[in-house]
Formats: C-alpha cells, structure tokens, sequence
C-alpha cells in the first residue's frame, strides 16, 4: 500500500509514500481508522532512509524513555525522542522506536504553519508503519497543538447523550471508573488518553487507538471530574483559576515553546468557562456510578 | 522605606491568563512550563499584577489597592509588600 487515510479525532490524516518512501503496513489499531477521500487536516510524506538535522537547528525538548508501571515511572533509557527548531518555522522531530525492532530511527520534518509534514524512517526492510510507536502520539499531539486542541490524561464516557471524563494522572483510577461506567450500560470512549475539540461551539472528546481494532469514538462533553479515590463518594465543584490549574496540569503537553504554552493555557481556560469541573472522591464499587449519575441529574 | 520608591515590572519568565477576577500565573524556565508551580492570583493578586506596568512605583499601587478595596493603608502595604515578596521570582524591580 502506498497511500491511505485515517481519521483520528475527527483529524483526516492522510500518508502518501514518496517515490523513495516505504510499502506502508498499517498496525491493525488503525483498521478501524481507515477512511477514503482525498481531503486531509495533514498530509504525511514518507520516505525511507537517513534525515541528517541541520547543525543549526537548535533542540528545544528531549524525552527520555520512561515507563509507568502501577503509578510509578521508570526511565528505561536516555535516548527516546527530542525536538529540534531550525531556520524559519521548520521544526524536526528525531525518535528512535524501542518497540519496533526492525525500525532505527525517525525524523518527522514539520512546521505549525504548513499542512503538508516529511517523514523520513530508517529500518532494514521496505516496509514500514508511520505510526509506529512514539510516531503516533506525536503526530496527534502536534496536531493538537496546531488545531489549538486539547490532549489529556483521562478516561472518557457516554451515557446517552452525557458524556463525562475522568482525569487524573496514572494510579488515579482512571481505567477503574471507566469499567465501572461501562458495568453501569455506558459507552467508553477511552480509558486513558482523549483528545478534547470544540467543534461547532460544542466540546467533544475522543479516543485515539490504541488497541486492535478500535473504532473512532467520541461524546458531548458534558463534565469533568478531576478523580481521587476516596473512602466515600463525593463530588465538590472546583471553580474558576484552580479549575484551570488542576485541569491543566493533567494535559500532556511539549512545553518548550511560549506560544505553545499560551495557547494551551487559553484552551483549557476556555473550556472550563463552558464546561463544570469537580473533585470526585470515589469508592471503586457500583456505587460510585450511582452517585455520579444522580448528582448529574440534579 | 526604601521599596515604596522602586518601580515593579513582570517578568517575561510567565504565562499569564485572566479568568473571571483571578489570574492563572504559568512559570517558564529556559522556555519549559513549569505546570506544577501554577500561581492562582485572587481579586486582591489580580489587581496588585494588573497594577504592576514598569511605570508606577510600589507607594502608588498600595494608594490604588487602598482606593479599590477600600481598605487601610497598613493592610494594604502588607498585601503589597507580601505580594511582591511572593512573586519577586517573576517580577523586575527598578529603583
């Protein structure tokens, strides 16, 4: 194959191997991602071999390979991915996939100002996913950024047509209040990462893939609950600024660029203006589903 | 005292975003976010940094915090003095 199209989040992404490029082999998360048409939010032109990153070009952000396991984050090794700002607006992403055996290394040439972004991979065969992991997550984080969208830590659900995230970073129990949901007859969206958009003066959420299969989902965001374990079930609302900071500091985000930093500030800022935010101190059993869905009803 | 006469300015080492009468105040080291050090200012913050422009001096911010809130002097050079004292890291001070 040597174009297709996915559409993440309501994000039309379309790959397109150059005359250099790679056969693509998609993972199968993406199956249910697939979609036809020619349009595109960004187009990915990839090609196989070597990008040699301009001396000039400054790095701005490096991120070591760093696993959670049960709360807790383990640095596996130094090297992972960095960013790099070259001359004018070019921006270079270089990653190595600690996943992926049979691929090296990737550079992802791109600007915020451009819609047309250069993949370069590296790897022994020809054949080759762009997406293969941290190439997914980036690619979507930086569309988020560029779409002045939002991508967090939380778990997400629908009941009919009430959609409530769960946000909190990794232990907080955000995969357990999302199966509890589910347990209740709710739909989930996701149980760890969403992508959050304004579409049509309306907040939605959806999920990215991550398992085999996986469909494109999204709610209406109606509430956020910032989730605590707790010994009983509780909800207390959190107003204005300390909203925003709580909601914020569960965001992922690249911070090594002041309008980066602006414009996230100013979406999440925007967002809780329009959408309540609680504390939700909960007991992992039924119950909790019960408290949260008569305190919405009230 | 001396610091009635010095002129405050912000630092450009902050985001910065008004919300209602609150300020949200994001630190930025060497262009990184510090998103775990996130200043919330009040109406009482948000008033002292909105006073705070590089051209009025610390005894004509706690003249204009006395008018707006109505408030002793002495409360409101506390206020000020501690303010400025609390965010010292994000602000230039001119004699």
């Amino acid at each position: 194959m040597k174009n297709y199209s996915l559409n993440i989040a309501g994000y039309k992404i379309k790959f397109e191997s150059a005359p250099d490029g790679p056969a693509f082999e998609p993972s199968a998360r993406f199956a249910g991602s697939l979609v036809r048409g020619q349009n595109y939010d960004v187009l990915v032109r990839v090609h196989m071999g070597h990008f040699v990153i301009p001396e000039r070009a400054e790095r701005v952000f490096h991120a070591p390979f760093v696993e959670e396991k049960e709360g807790r984050s383990f640095k596996r090794s130094e090297e992972f991915w960095d960013v790099y700002r070259g001359e004018g607006d070019r921006l270079y992403i270089c990653t190595i996939f600690p996943l992926e055996k049979s691929l090296e290394r990737g550079t992802l040439v791109f600007s915020f100002k451009r819609n047309i972004w250069e993949l370069w991979i590296e790897g022994k065969g020809r054949k080759a996913d762009p997406l293969t992991y941290p190439l997914d997550g980036l690619l979507l984080y930086y569309l988020t950024v560029i779409s002045n969208d939002i991508m967090i830590h939380a778990s997400g659900v629908g009941f009919n047509d009430r959609g409530y995230i769960f946000s909190g970073v990794s232990g907080k129990g955000k995969s357990t209040i999302a199966r509890l949901c589910k347990d209740a007859g709710a739909r989930v969206i996701h149980d760890d990462r969403l992508i959050i958009r304004k579409l049509n003066e309306r907040y939605h959420f959806f999920n990215t893939p991550v398992y085999d299969d996986d469909k494109p989902l999204e709610a209406p965001l109606s509430k956020i609950f910032l989730i605590e374990h707790g010994r009983e079930n509780k909800i207390l609302p959190v107003n204005g600024a300390m909203a925003v900071s709580q909601v914020l500091a569960n965001c992922i985000q690249h911070n090594w660029d002041r309008d980066i930093i602006e414009n996230l500030v100013n979406a999440v800022t925007d967002m809780c203006k329009q959408i309540q935010v609680f504390r939700f101190y909960f007991k992992p059993e039924p119950s909790a589903i019960d408290f949260l869905l008569k305190h919405d009803s009230e | 005292m001396e610091i009635l006469n010095q002129v405050p300015s912000r630092s450009h080492s902050v985001v910065t975003r008004k919300t209602g009468d609150e300020y949200i105040i994001v630190p930025v080291t060497g262009n990184i976010a510090d998103m775990d050090s996130i200043f919330i200012l009040n109406e009482t913050g948000a008033f002292i940094w909105e006073m705070i422009d590089g051209e009025k001096s610390v005894e004509e911010i706690i003249r204009l915090v006395v008018e707006e809130f109505d408030i002793d002097r002495e409360t409101a050079t506390n206020d000020v003095l501690g303010f400025l004292n609390s965010m010292k890291e994000y602000l230039i001070i001119k004699v």
